[in-house]
Parts: structure tokens; C-alpha cells; sequence
């Protein structure tokens, strides 16, 4: 089984941190459930990169993500959940989401934990951008969204928090909903059916990249001529694997003249450094930190190579955990940056 | 290794661990880091199956396979020597794992100890646009290989279905093959040069040139040696400029004799395909009607060219004139770029076969005036002694002078019980494997001896098998390397 498709096999070099060693060490837990309170198999378990890589990938289409998903609740439901991942989830519980601004805009931006905290500057590029097109917004933030605690394992938590934050946002009339986050984007489309909440009649939910194309489509915005800037752009686990055919930061980036250039010699591993994982940092720093090790490797010119990243937690831990200065942005930061004045 | 060592290390894994363990960890610790010394319960499961069909099963059945104490990640040349000293100190044995994925159990720890896996070596060293080599390190995944020298330009041409999986040390132990061998030749015919370190913890060279009259040739002494005389960690192997176009043809035979001359007279008149496969009635039947949707009766045959678009339509253009002189359907070039672009389905699930059905790859290689009936007697012996089982084959890698045959036999419903499911399995590879023997076949072409056909190899090789042995304890007097494997002693 593609061992090329595992970053953190990749980085680890271990076996049980392969697509392969990953579905051995399920298919004993599904003989012998009592493994799954083994430490040893419980991080393996939660040091999965979560990337869906072999979804896409994989010949036969194996579904490693779902299945370590599943484990990861099992694990959560039987009581035996490991203290770290107790210890993130508790801290993801006590947020609470607060929802700003006019009650009429057409607009509702959710602010997802990581660019609150570590991008505001991602948060800005969007705020700038929304108003440059006169389009009117309110701004939701504070708390998670359910994907976190869905990842972590904790289905039921992640169920109510969703729940949450549905009815934070419920009767306001029919809007767009748009985050930068590709999990809560992720969580928004495809999981809250499966939470049985059902918003389709009053949000459109885009990710921003997408509702900026259509701003930009629409001519509500008009971009500088590009300055024929090479940029690499590092798919996203999410915007890619879990949601295959998206292509709007692709399209954008064409818009404003900026052409990409294919990033890392591995056309299909992930070099999200574990946006799949949601919260991975939290969870397990030193190998975030190798994962980020691993994308710098890739990088022909750090002094130069301008990176684009499509998710503000690949963006805060490439900040916080290489040990070289890269230059990255986002589409948001591209586009705010080209806005015609 | 002493008995009593292995009694020690055994009941100190099961019994919670001793001060033994305690220091022979220390040392590995020592040799390459905190990081990559393991004996975790996850790892040791990982470690303990490989692609070959036994102890996929055991596992399969509720069975526990035997696990190495020790799991270490050596990231360089110094670092496998200084795990080899000390295994040859305490005489534990030591097991090259690169990516797990051979089928013959090469990489298992049948006598537990140490498990050198290779996969932290994984840097390109240097990549030579004059001489057109690349030098990497043995533990680099096949495929993140090739992807890093197309990005420069070039191509290895080491295409194996296995690309995503195993590591180029892998296919040096195993003299493994890509699907573009014909031209391009197996692994070892890529090779340059190689690295080894020995089992004592020398770190030698190989002569830089494959070519030459400086004595016999060590390079190719430890091709294939599997991890029984040393571990390879550097090679340096050729690579090839990418091709303008690669074009394929297909043909539908009335049968896999006249496929079989069509290919062995391509083969002949010295055009240089870079592939032909031809498949058997019964697996044109079953795979190439799934895979591709072909839906006929006779044998399929591919075959395809590359390089510069003018030669390759010449060349096409002849080897079309050969096949059509046994009368074929011609298929054309679409149903033959259609199984170039489906080339890796055929061995993945839903294609390939599963648990609780037990297969087997009964692969060899023999001359022309051979081949066939190496198929007929592996076959009739198979469906004569196993009437349950079903027997395929395809012919895969083509030379000047014969062909290599993949012969496949499947049984849905194999004994439950693991030690009768494991005779079982057993009889069949001893008496297909005989019989190839026995009119002109080896026991392998390109996925080795491993532990599954060691107990052949004095049949296969009769008195010359004493050379073999005598080498093997020449070069490793302690046997700490893969013992137990390729027929060689056990533990
Ligand atoms: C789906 C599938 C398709 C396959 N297709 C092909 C194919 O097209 N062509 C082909 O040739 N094979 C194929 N194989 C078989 C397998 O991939 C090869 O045998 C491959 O060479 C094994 O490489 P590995 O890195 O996985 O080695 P492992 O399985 O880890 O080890 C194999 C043997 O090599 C030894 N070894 C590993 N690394 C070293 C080293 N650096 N130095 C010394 N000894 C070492 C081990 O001890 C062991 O004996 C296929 C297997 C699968 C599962």
C-alpha cells in the first residue's frame, strides 16, 4: 500500500504510521477490541496526518481517514480516550461563539479559531475585500464549529457544538456563508447533514476563495495587473481530498494574473503539515514540527519561493514551526493585495 | 545467536523487560537516536507481515506472527554499521525491512531481534546529467525516486507495480523488475555501483563501472541477496532521458501459442519493445475483461515502444507486421494505451485477490523452446493435484531469449485451520515450483527466495548451493543477517 501518500510515515519512518501499518493495526483492533485502549495503538491512532490522500490516490480507493475517524470515536466512546486528546477536546468545549454586526448583511463570515488567534492579517485581507465590493457582512467567531471535537473523536460534543452554532446563525434569512477554515468549510457542506441539520434552505455555504471568484466574476472588484509573481500553492487535505474538484483558489489566482507552479516532488502526498488533523499542533507539537520540516525540504528557494496556502492552520504552524523564514500568503492576502484602490 | 540469549530477550518481552533488554537498547539508542529505536506494540505488529501470503493469514485467523524486539531507523551508512557491531556482539539477528511489500517474506523476523528498516535513508545524493546516473539511498521510496529525477528531466524507467510501496533497497535485495524491463532491463541492469555495509559493519564499494575485467563482479553478488550478506545503502543506478512518445498496440490471439510466437518473434528480430504482456486464455477471461472491459475469447497481447516518434512508428510498424502473421484480432493502439493506463489496477483490490482466498505468484523465467511448457507443467500439476484452485498466467518480462512467466493460482476456500492452511498452501508452491524446475524453470524471476521458497533452493540449484552457503558464512560467521532465509541456516 502507497507508503508515498503517509507525511507523517514520511517523517516518522515508522511502519504503523503508513497506510498499510494503519490498516494491519485496525484490522487487529476490529479482532481484538481491547487493543484500542493501548497506548501505543491510541497514538498511532491520533498521530495520523488525516490527509485523505489515499481517497484520491489510492488505486483501490482506501478510505484510511474514515476508517482512523471511526477509531478515534471508538476509542472516545469507550471511555478510554487518552488525557491529551481530553485535554484539547475540554479546551475546545469551554469557547464560546459570539456573532457580530448587522443583523441584515447579506454576508456571514465565521472566523474560525486558528486565523482569530494566529492570522488576524487573513481575517483583515477578507474584512478588506468584502468591503471593497460593498458587500455587507456580520462576523461570527469565538468557538469551533464541531470539526475539532469530530476529529478528535468526540462525536456526540461535536454533534451539540454544531448544533450551536447552527442556532447562532438560524433565521437570519437566507445568506452566504463563507470561512476561510477548509475544515469548518468541510464540516459545514458535508457533515452537518450527517448531524441531521439541515441549513441548505437558508445558507449557501462558499468557501472564500469561492465567493471571492464570484465578486471578482461579477465585476465588484477589480484586480491590479498581475506582476507575473511565481507562486507555489500547497493543496489543502480538505479543499482537495475531502472535497475533490475544487479548484476556485486555481481560478482566482489566474484572475489576478498570478501563475502557479507545482509545489514538492511527491505530486500527492500532503504538505498541509496535518490540516486534516484539525488540531494536530495541539495535540502532538514535536511531530507537527517535523512535518513542517518536511515541506521545507521541498522548498527549492526560501528565500524567494512565495508559498500559498489555503488553510490558516497549514499557515500558522509553517510560521510557528520552520526553522527557516518562508514567505507565504493565502488568497485572501493575494487578492487583498491586488485590489484596485 | 546463543540460545540462551534468545530465551532471555523471548521472556523479558513477554515477562516485562529485563536489564538485557534495558542495554541492548541503551547501545541502539546510542547508534542512531532516541527517536528511532522502537519496540512498540503498533510498530511490532507492522513489522511482523509482509506481502507473502502465510502471515497474512495467520493474522487473517486470529494468529500473533513473530515480532522483532527492537525496530530501528539507521539514517546513514555509519549508523547501519554501528547496529550491525552490535548485533554481531550479542548475536541477535538482524532483519533489512525497507517497504514491506515483498511477497515472499524476506522482511519477516521469524527469530524476533533486530528489524533495520531502512526508510530514513531516503536522500538523493546526486544526480549526474553527463554519465545519466542518479546516486540515492537505498531506503527512498521507488516512486519518491522516480518523481525527483523527472523533475530534473529524466526517468529511471523502474516502473513496478509496487512503485508507491517499496524502496529501492528493496528491489536491489530482490532483483526486482518494472513493467518497461524489456528495454530498460531489470534492476539489476540499472545498476552502476552500490554501497554495502557487510555483516561485520565494514562499509565497502563496488567497482564504479558495471563493466569490466577487475575480477568477478561483486555488485551482482549481493543483487538478490536479500538481506542475507549485508545491507545495501547507497546505489547509484542509470537513468534515461524521457521519451518523445511511448505508443502501444493490442492483439486478441486465438490462443496463447500463437501470442507466444507473435511475442517471442518480435523479440527475435531485435526490435526493442519496452513492453510486451501477454495473457492467458483464463486471465484474459477474468482480469483483462474486468480491467479493461475486453469481453472476448483467446489470448491478449500489448506490446509498446518509446523514444524518438519517428523511430517508434518503425518500429511499430514492423512488430504489427509480425503479430499479423499468426492471424490476430487487432485491437489497435487504444485498447493498448487503455491497459498502459490501467497497468497498476490489476494488482490492487478490487483486481487482486483477498483474504480469505489463498494465492500465489508463481513467477519464473525460462528460453523460448522452454516457457511454454514450463506453463503447461505448473499448470496441469496445479489443476491435476488441486482441482479447486484456478491457475492463470500472463507473460510479463521479455529478453532475447525467453520470456518471464507470472503465474497465478487462486483458491476461494483454502483449510480455515492456520498450520493445515499453511501445508496446504505449501504442497502447491513445492509441486508448481518442482515442476517448473524440472523442464527449464527457476523458482523465481524478479520477487525472490525469501523464507516462502527457501526449502527449494538445493533443488533449484543442486551442489552449486554449497558455493552460495559457503559465501554466506564466510561473510557473515555469526549469521546475525536474515538468517533462516533464501535456504540459508536458521537461528
Ligand atoms: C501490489 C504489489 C505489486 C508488486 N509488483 C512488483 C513488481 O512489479 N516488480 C517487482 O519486482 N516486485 C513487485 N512486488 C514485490 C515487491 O514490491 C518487491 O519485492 C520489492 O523489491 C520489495 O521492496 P521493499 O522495499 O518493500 O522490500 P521489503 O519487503 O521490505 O524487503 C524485501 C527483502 O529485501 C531485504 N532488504 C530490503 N532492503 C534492503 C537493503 N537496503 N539491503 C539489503 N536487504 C534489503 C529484506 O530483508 C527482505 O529480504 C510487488 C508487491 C506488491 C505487494
Amino acid at each position: 500500500m502507497c507508503r508515498h501518500l503517509s507525511p507523517v510515515g514520511n517523517v516518522t519512518y515508522r511502519e504503523s504510521d503508513t497506510p498499510r501499518g494503519r490498516a494491519l493495526m485496525l484490522d487487529k483492533v476490529s479482532q481484538q477490541p481491547q487493543l484500542l485502549e493501548n497506548p501505543d495503538f491510541q497514538s498511532a491512532i491520533y498521530d495520523a496526518e488525516l490527509s485523505a490522500a489515499c481517497r484520491t490516490h489510492c488505486v483501490s480507493h482506501f478510505d484510511e481517514a474514515g476508517l482512523l475517524l471511526a477509531a478515534r470515536r471508538d476509542i472516545v466512546e469507550s471511555g478510554k480516550i487518552p488525557a491529551v486528546v481530553k485535554q484539547v477536546a475540554d479546551s475546545i468545549k469551554a469557547l464560546k461563539l459570539a456573532l457580530k454586526g448587522d443583523a441584515k448583511a447579506e454576508v456571514i463570515y465565521y472566523v474560525d479559531r486558528y486565523t482569530e488567534r494566529y492570522q488576524p492579517e487573513m481575517a483583515a485581507a477578507t474584512e478588506k475585500i468584502l468591503k471593497a465590493a460593498g458587500v455587507s457582512f456580520q462576523i461570527i467567531s469565538g468557538a469551533d464549529t464541531g470539526k475539532a471535537l469530530a476529529v478528535l473523536g468526540c462525536w456526540n460534543e461535536a454533534k451539540e457544538t454544531a448544533e450551536k452554532f447552527a442556532k447562532s446563525i438560524r433565521g437570519v434569512g437566507k445568506k452566504v456563508l463563507i470561512t476561510s477554515c477548509p475544515a469548518s468549510y468541510d464540516l459545514l457542506k458535508n457533515d452537518f447533514p450527517k448531524y441531521g441539520i439541515d441549513l441548505a434552505n437558508e445558507l449557501e455555504v462558499l468557501h472564500t476563495s469561492e465567493f471571492i471568484r464570484r465578486l471578482v466574476k461579477a465585476g465588484k472588484l477589480s484586480l491590479r495587473p498581475s506582476t507575473a509573481q511565481s507562486v507555489f500553492p500547497l493543496a489543502s487535505d480538505f479543499l482537495g481530498n475531502y472535497n475533490t474538484g475544487f479548484t476556485a483558489h486555481e481560478e482566482l489566482a489566474a484572475l489576478a494574473g498570478v501563475t502557479l507552479q507545482p509545489f514538492g516532488f511527491n505530486r500527492e502526498e500532503s504538505y498541509t503539515a496535518g490540516e486534516g488533523g484539525v488540531v494536530m499542533d495541539e495535540l502532538n507539537p514535536r511531530l507537527v514540527a517535523k512535518l513542517v520540516e518536511h515541506v521545507l525540504e521541498q522548498v527549492d528557494n526560501p528565500s524567494q519561493d512565495m508559498l500559498l496556502v489555503l488553510s490558516p492552520y497549514t499557515k500558522y504552524v509553517l510560521s510557528k514551526f520552520a526553522t527557516k523564514k518562508l514567505h507565504l500568503t493565502t488568497v485572501e492576502e493575494l487578492i487583498a493585495a491586488r485590489i484596485k484602490e | 545467536m546463543s540460545n540462551n540469549l534468545t530465551t532471555i530477550m523471548e521472556s523479558s518481552r513477554h515477562a516485562g523487560r529485563s536489564y538485557v533488554d534495558a542495554m541492548i537498547r541503551s547501545e541502539l539508542t546510542d547508534a542512531v537516536g532516541a527517536d528511532y529505536v522502537s519496540s512498540n506494540a503498533a510498530d511490532q505488529l507492522g513489522h511482523s507481515i509482509d506481502y507473502y501470503w502465510i502471515p497474512e493469514m495467520w493474522h487473517d485467523r486470529g494468529r500473533d506472527n513473530p515480532k522483532a524486539q527492537y525496530i530501528v531507523h539507521p539514517g546513514s551508512a555509519e549508523e547501519v554499521a554501528k547496529v550491525l557491531r552490535i548485533a554481531n556482539n550479542y548475536r541477535i539477528p538482524v532483519t533489512p525491512w525497507g517497504g514491506g511489500s515483498g511477497s515472499q517474506g524476506g522482511a519477516l523476523p521469524m527469530y524476533g531481534g533486530i528489524i533495520l528498516d531502512t526508510k530514513r535513508m531516503n536522500k538523493v545524493i546526486h544526480i549526474d546529467t553527463e554519465a545519466l546516473t542518479m546516486t540515492v539511498e537505498t531506503g527512498m521510496n521507488a516512486q519518491h525516486m522516480e518523481w525527483a529525477v523527472e523533475k530534473k528531466g529524466f526517468s529511471t524507467m523502474h516502473f513496478p507495480a509496487s512503485i508507491a510501496c517499496a524502496t529501492i533497497g528493496g528491489f536491489l535485495a530482490h532483483r526486482g523488475t518494472g513493467v518497461l524491463s524489456t528495454k530498460y532491463g531489470k534492476i539489476e541492469d540499472m545498476v552502476m555501483s552500490i554501497e554495502v555495509v557487510t555483516p561485520e559493519g565494514e562499509i565497502i564499494n563496488t567497482l564504479p563501472v558495471p563493466r569490466h575485467a577487475s575480477g568477478p563482479d561483486l555488485t551482482q553478488l549481493y543483487l538478490g541477496s536479500e538481506g542475507t550478506l549485508g545491507v545495501i545503502t547507497k546505489v547509484t543506478l542509470k537513468i534515461h532521458p524521457i521519451p518523445q512518445c511511448r505508443k502501444f498496440h493490442a492483439f486478441l490471439f486465438k490462443d496463447m501459442h500463437q501470442a507466444m510466437t507473435a511475442g517471442a518473434n518480435i523479440m527475435r528480430s531485435r526490435l526493442r519493445p519496452c513492453v510486451i504482456r501477454l495473457y492467458d486464455e483464463p486471465e484474459t477471461a477474468r482480469l483483462i475483461k474486468r480491467v479493461l472491459g475486453i469481453d472476448k475469447q483467446g489470448a491478449y497481447l500489448v506490446f509498446g515502444f518509446d523514444g524518438f516518434e519517428s523511430v517508434v512508428d518503425l518500429e511499430m510498424t514492423e512488430a504489427i507486421r509480425i503479430c499479423m502473421r499468426e492471424n490476430p484480432e487487432d485491437l489497435g493502439e487504444e485498447l493498448g494505451q487503455a491497459w498502459w493506463d490501467n497497468r497498476y489496477k490489476f494488482f490492487y483490490p478490487p483486481y487482486m485477490f483477498h483474504m480469505p482466498q489463498a494465492f500465489g505468484t508463481l513467477d519464473t523465467v525460462a528460453t523460448f523452446a522452454n516457457i511454454e511448457k514450463v506453463y503447461w507443467a505448473m499448470k496441469n500439476v496445479v489443476n491435476q493435484n488441486f482441482p479447486e484452485a484456478a491457475f492463470i498466467g500472463h507473460y510479463s518480462h521479455w529478453y532475447e531469449w525467453g520470456c518471464m512467466l507470472y503465474a497465478r493460482f487462486i483458491v476461494d476456500q483454502p483449510p480455515k485451520d492456520p498450520e493445515e492452511a499453511t501445508a496446504y498452501y505449501n504442497r502447491i508452491w513445492d509441486m508448481a515450483i518442482r515442476a517448473a524446475i524440472a523442464n527449464g524453470g527457476v523458482i523465481n524471476e524478479h520477487h525472490g527466495v525469501g523464507l516462502k521458497l527457501g526449502r527449494l533452493m538445493k533443488d533449484l540449484y543442486g551442489p552449486a548451493f554449497k558455493v552460495l552457503a559457503d559465501i554466506k558464512k564466510v561473510m557473515d560467521p555469526n549469521n546475525i543477517m536474515n538468517p533462516g532465509k533464501m535456504g540459508f541456516r536458521g537461528v
